[in-house]
């Protein structure tokens, strides 16, 4: 026969303090693993915009990324930004440079693409539309958040690829041509694929796609 | 050792890459901003510590004291404002790099121009004697590499006597005085006789820093002549 053996005082705290332990343990890892929990992910439907035909949204994995375009700043580049992502042309491209805290490039159509990277060349690559002219000769504060086209080291280079500031950037007023500023959802970007020994990211994250709040 | 090895590898692993925003722009490392927020747009940055640059890192400058670069950086400013922004970005110059004992191939310079780059590097601990116009003789270069079709050394040779030649290059030469000839013989230094474009900074220089000799011959003249019709090409409106 079986002797009933009831648990004392220290045992049932013990045992309640283990179940704690294993329901922690198992609930940290899955939100230390969504690297995106914290980041608030805003629906622009539910915002108002002074100027909607030039709102821009970037939906990367952790949610949206609102950007203001300012054609009266720089009118090619805008335009040349804006046929781009009504082409879609930028849906499923890397972010392949990325500098923590600092800055994050995406836009090479030719090498960037996903299922289609080459590592060799990414940050090379063309749209296949040409380059424009820099337009830098309009007062621009690059702050936390700014949007301007990468170029090569010569000006009057600037194709698709673009970059967005994670920190104030004074020395790139007048260097680079700037598209916009990003007004809502920067927290998103601060969550992109980074490493710490090189700007240029293997397996990098992707843009998931670029809308104009307005077609 | 091993430990000492391990320590290293750990340090060198955990850290990460930084933003060098000044390194992408002009390849110098290990700068900082002086101030840009100057009435020509013109960038200053200072050597926060000393920086080997060149194909063949042959290039030196080390990091100035708060004191020098405070002093220096007003001397130079008040000379460098007189250049238009417009003026400067046809020739292509945006950055001035503050620095000591610049040196290239281990001889000392005033300073390294590259219109490529748009950075004028200054030593401000050069002879204080010539300092504000030899910021004007480095401009020059920077002019003179963006326009060398204006400012053509053919032309410019063929102004001096048929018997005089320059040296092959401005360091190849013993003339390197920089006192100001009260009696010209159509170069205005005893540098102007290195090189034409040498030659044609120490004419620009003086006609900037305004101590042109008071008795100037006929070639000399020429050559004045020459660098301020250059100028008016590339802006009408450049003030000397």
């Amino acid at each position: 026969m079986i002797q009933k053996i009831k648990a004392s005082k220290s045992e049932k705290i013990i045992f309640f303090f283990l179940i704690s332990l294993a329901i922690f343990s198992l609930s940290s890892f899955f939100l230390i693993k969504n690297k995106c929990l914290f980041v608030k992910n805003y629906n622009p439907e539910k915002l108002s915009f002074d100027k909607p035909n030039n709102i821009a949204i970037l939906n990367v994995e952790c949610g949206n990324v609102i950007i203001e375009l300012y054609p009266n700043i720089s009118p090619n580049a805008v335009e040349r930004f804006k046929t781009l992502v009504r082409s879609k042309a930028y849906d499923d491209v890397a972010f392949h440079r990325v500098i923590k805290d600092s800055l994050v490039q995406a836009g090479d159509l030719e090498f960037g693409k996903k299922g289609n990277i080459d590592y060799g060349k990414i940050g090379t690559g063309q749209s296949g539309l040409g380059t424009i002219n820099s337009e830098i000769d309009v007062p621009f504060n690059y702050e936390r958040g700014s949007v301007g086209l990468a170029r090569t080291q010569k000006y009057n280079t600037e194709d698709s690829q673009f970059f967005i500031t994670l920190k104030d950037e004074p020395l790139y007023e007048s260097e680079y041509t700037p598209i916009g500023k990003v007004i809502y959802g920067i927290e998103a970007l601060e969550k992109i694929k980074y490493l710490n020994k090189s700007e240029y990211v293997l397996r990098p994250d992707f843009i998931n796609s670029i809308k104009m709040l307005i077609d | 050792m091993k430990l000492f090895k391990f320590i290293l590898l750990y340090l060198f692993l955990i850290s990460s890459v930084q933003a060098d925003t000044i390194y992408q722009l002009i390849k110098i490392p290990n700068l900082e901003i002086y101030n840009i927020k100057t009435t020509n747009s013109l960038r200053y940055l200072y050597a926060k510590q000393p920086f080997t640059i060149g194909a063949d890192n042959n290039i030196n400058c080390f990091r100035p004291s708060k004191q020098d670069l405070d002093q220096k950086y007003e001397i130079i400013e008040k000379n460098l404002k007189r250049y238009s922004q417009s003026f400067l970005k046809k020739i292509n110059l945006k950055y001035i790099v503050l620095c000591e004992d610049l040196s290239i191939s281990g001889i000392n310079t005033a300073g390294i121009p590259d219109n490529v780059m748009k950075t004028l590097i200054v030593d401000i601990k050069f002879d204080n004697k010539y300092f504000e116009r030899v910021l004007h003789h480095e401009v020059f270069h920077i002019i003179n590499d963006s326009f060398k079709e204006i400012f053509n050394e053919k032309t410019w040779s063929s102004f001096n006597s048929d018997s005089f030649n320059y040296a092959k290059c401005s360091t190849c030469t013993k003339k390197i005085g920089l006192d100001t000839y009260s009696k010209t013989d159509g170069f205005i230094t005893e540098y102007s006789k290195s090189t034409a474009s040498e030659d044609m900074a120490e004419v620009f220089s003086h006609l900037m820093h305004g101590n042109l000799p008071k008795q100037i011959d006929p070639i000399l003249q020429k050559k004045i002549d020459f660098i301020k019709s250059g100028l008016l090409k590339i802006d009408q409106s450049f003030n000397l």
